[in-house]
């Protein structure tokens, strides 16, 4: 069990700096996701976490104790690596037992706990193969073995599903969420797919270049963005950004349409709003109107991209089957309430009394 | 009779499968099996036999023979007469000891040095490359040049080495350890770790940057101090090249005259013999070349039952 607060962190290679000014709290049993674009520093604050990079700057405690010089193996913590980086020259049972084994834990001790985990994890069968001989998934299942054998204070996840197919990526990521409701240990995930970060967070820290930009429940994140960059990386298909100007009570578009946003004050400069939260009407109602330009069907929903003179494209998503073809005319209708609102720095406006 | 009907069958299920563009005449299968496939190898087939059974062949003949070049007529086969003179000759069993003394001497440092080498040119410092390089220098070096120098360096009147071993109280005083028959033998292989020790850090070396340096990462995490991390992942992964390389090395010590033969030349009094030299001595200064070949024998011999010896451990390695 462990709580984790991150003071002022800052990495640098050299003079070159990659990270700056992250404060951060994972509270005990918590499961915090960091996501963001490849190359915004996740990883390396999940290996500062680890031990296996040093922290240049900051202060780093586990349960009130500083760990900032402490090497990883005295953090008790386990990791989940994206290549597995399971021992190749070990059988399954032996890679899953190797931290008591350092331990020198008894070997009937050893055996249970290995045994256990791998009848939670469906690895009974295979605890005498070698790593090579298994498949991705049993790969993978055997990073988690580890782990849990390792009965650490608290999990570190570093994209481990990223190296399985659509299917596997599914199902492992139920048996992680299984896991940590069953072990309610404290977890940090880094990934930077925004289905397993929606999903499977209590909380999610989204960084960029190097900087949080905003921490909050996944729900927090997709209705409350504060700022463009979160409001488009969170939700697929991206979100819309139409640019507009500014007016008492509302915002017009560059078309000229005009739509009524109680939070509209001078400074707005963008308007987001989701595809699924643009309403396909008949062309003439709604504040636009457009060409669908390609209809993507996916069986339960129906993503739409439409054409609109003097905005550009616009993505729409619609519940369940449409009856569009590429061409048709429509109209587009902004669901109230649900428009976001951006300034210059892209910094979200919100109406008055919810700030 | 049976392989006749064999052959009958075989000519019908070619004749049913229909899509053989040349037709199997009676001795298809003769052909196909037995003579084809040697005919495709036979140019590497005459090659090799050509290089190394031939010469082999005639070598271990010439044990059975006397042939001493000062005594030309008294040429012609002997039998096991160079076994039997082999067996109660003091000098070849001096040197049967010795050549284990200058192999096992030589390897194990040269092991173990250039084991240290490969680590620590594994790690990340300044001037890496130059110093990798540098390591190769002892074989550029040729190896009678290196013997010459490394005389030298042993010699009190113009090396350095007797006075420091005197000065750090190794050696009563400063004299020359080739000369003396109770040390002679560490002059040589001394030279010859020197020139080893890169063999092995560059194999070693080449062994350790293929592990992947996850896994020292998630042998971390788990909690391995450096120590376990060297013995349950570097060594596992290193020990089929470590078994490969030794095995050569050790041949090739065994087989290496050279540096002896210029340092030493063999003496004092035959106590740096190896069989390599007594081999060199025997046929190119007695020039007693059927007594030599039949050393040369006893040698191969040793030497093939050490390589199965170490070929057994490493297929047990390499299994687990």
């Amino acid at each position: 069990m462990a709580r984790m607060e991150l003071n002022g962190i800052a990495k640098a290679y050299g003079t070159v700096e990659v990270m700056r000014d992250i404060d951060l709290v994972i509270e005990d049993g918590e499961f915090v996701v960091l996501v963001g674009p490849s190359g915004c520093g996740k990883s390396t604050l999940l290996r500062m976490i680890a031990g296996l990079e040093p922290i240049t700057a900051g202060d780093f405690t586990i349960d009130g104790e500083r760990m900032n010089e402490v090497p990883p193996r005295e953090r008790d913590i386990a990791m989940v690596f994206q290549s597995y980086a399971l021992y190749p020259h070990m059988d399954v049972a032996r890679n899953m037992g190797f931290s008591m084994e350092i331990a020198r834990a008894p070997a009937a001790e050893r055996q249970g706990r290995v045994a256990a985990a791998a009848r939670t994890l469906g690895l009974d069968t295979l605890l005498a193969r070698l790593p090579r001989a298994l498949s991705g998934g049993q790969r993978q299942r055997v990073a988690m073995g580890r782990a849990i054998v390792r009965d650490p204070r608290a999990f570190l996840f570093d994209e481990p599903l990223s190296n399985l197919d659509a299917a596997l990526r599914v199902e492992m990521r139920l048996e992680i969420a299984r896991l940590h409701r069953k072990l309610g240990a404290t977890m940090v995930y880094v990934t930077h797919d925004q289905v397993e970060a929606m999903t499977l967070a209590d909380r999610i820290v989204v960084l960029e270049a190097g900087r949080i930009r905003q921490i909050g429940a996944p729900l927090d994140l997709y209705e409350r963005p504060a700022n463009r960059f979160v409001a488009q990386f969170i939700g697929s298909p991206t979100m819309n950004i139409l640019p507009v100007t500014a007016e008492a009570g509302a915002v017009r578009l560059a078309d000229g349409s005009r739509i009524e946003m109680p939070q509209a004050r001078p400074g707005a400069s963008h308007l987001g709003i989701r595809p699924e939260h643009l309403e396909v009407t008949d062309p003439g109602e709604g504040q636009i109107v457009g060409t669908a330009d390609v209809v993507e069907h996916l069986g339960s929903d129906t993503n739409i991209a439409v054409s609109v003179a003097g905005i550009g494209a616009l993505m729409v998503r619609r519940q369940g089957t449409a009856t569009l073809r590429p061409g048709d005319r429509i109209g587009l209708g902004i669901a109230p309430g649900k428009a976001h609102l951006f300034d210059a720095e892209g910094r979200a406006l919100r109406p008055a009394p919810a700030d | 009779m049976e392989s006749r009907s064999v052959s009958r069958q075989t000519a019908n299920d070619t004749a049913s499968g229909e899509t053989r563009a040349r037709p199997a005449g009676p001795g298809g299968v003769l052909w196909r099996h037995l003579i084809e496939p040697y005919l495709y190898l036979s140019p590497a087939l005459v090659l090799i036999g050509l290089v190394m059974a031939v010469p082999l062949a005639i070598g271990i003949s010439y044990s059975f023979q006397s042939i001493t070049l000062l005594r030309p007529l008294d040429s012609g086969w002997v039998g096991l007469e160079n076994y039997r003179d082999l067996w109660s000759d003091r000098k070849f069993w001096r040197a049967f000891a010795n050549t284990f003394q200058w192999t096992f001497g030589s390897l194990a440092f040269q092991f173990g040095l250039g084991l240290g080498l490969a680590l620590l040119l594994n790690t990340a410092f300044a001037g890496k490359r130059l110093i990798q390089a540098l390591v190769f220098l002892p074989w550029a070096v040729p190896a009678f040049l290196s013997a010459l120098t490394w005389a030298w360096l042993f010699n009190p009147v113009i090396g350095p080495i007797p006075h420091w071993l005197a000065a750090l109280g190794l050696l009563d005083e400063a004299e020359n350890i080739l000369a003396d028959p109770a040390l002679a033998m560490w002059g040589p292989i001394v030279a010859n770790i020197w020139f080893g020790i890169p063999f092995f850090a560059i194999t070693l070396l080449a062994a350790l940057q293929s592990i992947p340096g996850e896994l020292y990462e998630a042998a971390e995490i788990d909690g391995a101090s450096p120590w376990q991390s060297f013995t349950k992942i570097t060594l596992p992964f290193l020990a089929p090249m470590i078994a490969i390389t030794v095995m050569l090395r050790t041949i090739w010590i065994a087989n290496f005259a050279d540096l002896i033969f210029v340092m030493t030349g063999g003496g004092p009094a035959d106590s740096t013999q190896i069989l390599a030299t007594y081999i060199f001595t025997t046929a190119f200064r007695k020039l007693d070349f059927g007594y030599a070949s039949a050393i040369a024998v006893a040698l191969l011999a040793l030497l093939l039952v050490y390589a199965a010896v170490l070929m057994m451990i490493r297929q047990r390695l390499v299994r687990t």
